[in-house]
C-alpha cells in the first residue's frame, strides 16, 4: 500500500515536472527573446560566467594537456606532413639556387659565343665526368657526334679556354684539358704581343715557353690564344684571343736554357660545369 | 536539506565542468553530456523520483544558459531520470558495469529525444545524421566517464542518506 502510494506520488511528481517543463517551453517559445524567461536566462548567465571564468583559469592548462594528449596522433601526423613539406621546399630552394647559377653561367656562355664572332657556331654542353686516370686531365661532356661534335674542336668556358675534343662518342665526348701534359696551345702575351707554346703541367700551373727570350714579361699579364699552332706552323685549333690565364711567375733569364713563364689557368677545372664547344668559327679552320 | 544542497552542488559542478574543461576535451568533435550522466546516476542510486527531480533541476539550469527555447532539456532529463529510475528497479543483476550500460543507452536516447523535441519546435539546426553522431559519441563519452563519476556520487548520496536514516 505504502509502495503504491509512493509510486503514485512519484508519478504525480514526474507529471508536475513535465508540465512545468512544457509550460516553460511554450512560454519561452511564444515570448521569444524579450520575455521574462529570456531575462532570467541572462541573469543565470551573469551569475555563472564568473564561475566559469574561474574554473577555466584553473583547468585550462589541464584541459589543454588532455586535449593535446587526445590529439597527439593527429599532431604527430601533422608534424610529419610539415617535415615532409620542409624537405620538399628545401630541395626546391636548392634546385632554384642551382638553376640560377646555371642561368648565370649560360648567360655568360652566350656572351662568350657572341664574342667569338657572328659566324661562330657553338653548342653548350654539360660536364658529366672527370678523367678516370691520374695521368690524364680530361673531362667528359654530354654531347657527341650526334650534336655535330668532332675531334679537335676547341672547348671554352665563360672564364676562358678549357681544351679540345680528343674522343667523340655518339652522345658524349672527351675533352683534353689544357693542363694535360700532352696539351700544347699557341699563346700570346696580351701586352707584349710575344708568342709562345703553352703546355700543360698536370696539377701545376701551365708552362709557357717563349720564342723570343728578350721579352720583358710582367707578372699578372694575361695570356690569350694566338691564332696558330706553333711547331708545325699550321692553323691553330683554337680561335684567337680566348683567355688562357695569367702569368703567375717569371723566371730569371739565366735560370734556364729556354726562358719560360708559368701561367695560372683562368678556368677552375675542378668546378667546371657548363662548357661551350666551338663547332666552327670564322677565325679558325 | 543536505540532499538538496548536494544536488545543487553536483549540478553546478557538472555545468561548470561541461562548459569549461570538457568544452576543450573533445572526443571526435563531441562533448560529454555531464548533466545526462548526473541525472542517470542519480536515478540509478536514488530511484525514479530523485532521478526526475535531479533531471528537472539540472535541465532547467542548463536550459537557462542556452539560447534555445528553455525547458526542452528539463523535459528530456525529467523523463530520462524517471525512466532510468524505473528501469533500474526492474533490472536484477549484480553486474558492476550495469551503470555504464544504463548511462550509455540513456544518454543516447536522451540526446535523440532532445533532438526530436527541438525538431518539433523548429529549433533543430543540424542534420539528423549529425544528431545521431553526437548522440552516439556523447553516449560513448559518458560511458567512459561513468566509472569516474559513479563511485563519487554514490559515496556522496550514501553519506547524506545514512545520516538522515540515523536521525530518523
Amino acid at each position: 500500500m505504502a509502495l503504491r502510494s509512493r509510486a503514485r506520488s512519484t508519478r504525480l511528481l514526474v507529471v508536475t515536472l513535465v508540465s512545468i517543463s512544457l509550460v516553460t517551453i511554450t512560454l519561452d517559445y511564444r515570448q521569444g527573446d524579450d520575455g521574462p524567461l529570456a531575462t532570467l536566462g541572462e541573469a543565470a548567465l551573469t551569475v555563472i560566467s564568473p564561475l566559469q571564468e574561474a574554473v577555466s583559469t584553473v583547468t585550462h592548462p589541464i584541459g589543454n594537456f588532455f586535449s593535446t594528449l587526445l590529439r597527439l596522433p593527429s599532431i604527430r601526423r601533422e608534424n610529419e606532413t610539415l617535415r615532409d613539406r620542409v624537405a620538399v621546399l628545401e630541395q626546391e630552394f636548392a634546385t632554384t639556387v642551382a638553376d640560377l647559377d646555371r642561368l648565370a653561367e649560360l648567360e655568360a656562355l652566350l656572351g662568350l659565343q657572341a664574342s667569338l664572332g657572328r659566324r661562330a657556331e657553338t653548342t653548350a654542353a654539360q660536364v658529366i665526368a672527370n678523367g678516370v686516370s691520374n695521368f690524364e686531365w680530361t673531362i667528359t661532356i654530354d654531347k657527341g657526334s650526334g650534336d655535330g661534335i668532332a675531334e679537335d674542336m676547341p672547348v671554352i668556358a665563360n672564364a676562358g679556354l678549357v681544351g679540345h675534343v680528343v674522343r667523340v662518342g655518339p652522345s658524349s665526348s672527351v675533352i683534353q684539358l689544357i693542363i694535360d701534359p700532352d696539351s700544347f696551345v699557341a699563346g700570346r702575351l696580351d701586352a707584349s704581343r710575344a708568342t709562345g707554346l703553352v703546355s700543360g703541367e698536370g696539377g701545376a700551373d701551365l708552362r709557357m715557353g717563349l720564342v723570343e727570350s728578350t721579352v720583358e714579361v710582367a707578372p699578372d699579364e694575361k695570356v690569350v690564344t694566338a691564332g696558330y699552332r706553333i711547331p708545325s706552323g699550321e692553323q691553330s685549333l683554337y680561335p684567337p684571343n680566348v683567355l688562357i690565364g695569367t702569368v703567375s711567375r717569371v723566371l730569371p733569364e739565366e735560370s734556364a736554357l729556354e726562358p719560360f713563364v708559368t701561367v695560372r689557368p683562368a678556368v677552375d677545372f675542378s668546378t667546371l660545369d657548363l662548357v661551350l664547344v666551338v663547332l666552327s668559327s670564322d677565325g679558325g679552320a | 536539506m543536505r540532499r538538496t544542497l548536494l544536488l545543487g552542488a553536483v549540478i553546478l559542478t557538472a555545468l561548470l565542468l561541461q562548459t569549461t574543461v570538457f568544452a576543450e576535451l573533445n572526443l571526435l568533435g563531441a562533448k560529454p553530456e555531464l548533466l545526462y550522466l548526473v541525472t542517470i546516476v542519480f536515478a540509478i542510486l536514488e530511484g525514479p523520483a530523485s532521478g526526475a527531480i535531479a533531471g528537472f533541476a539540472g535541465g532547467m539550469a542548463q536550459d537557462f544558459l542556452l539560447d534555445a527555447p528553455k525547458g526542452i532539456t528539463a523535459l528530456t532529463l525529467t523523463l530520462l531520470g524517471y525512466t532510468m529510475g524505473m528501469a533500474r528497479q526492474y533490472i536484477v543483476t549484480p553486474s558492476p558495469i550495469l551503470p555504464v550500460f544504463l548511462v550509455a543507452g540513456g544518454t543516447c536516447a536522451g540526446v535523440v529525444f532532445h533532438g526530436v523535441v527541438s525538431f518539433l519546435l523548429g529549433e533543430l539546426d543540424t542534420s539528423w545524421l549529425y544528431l545521431i553522431r553526437v548522440a552516439v559519441l556523447s553516449a560513448l563519452y559518458n560511458a567512459i566517464l561513468t566509472p569516474l563519476v559513479y563511485p563519487v556520487l554514490r559515496r556522496a548520496a550514501e553519506g547524506s542518506r545514512s545520516r538522515r536514516v540515523h536521525r530518523w
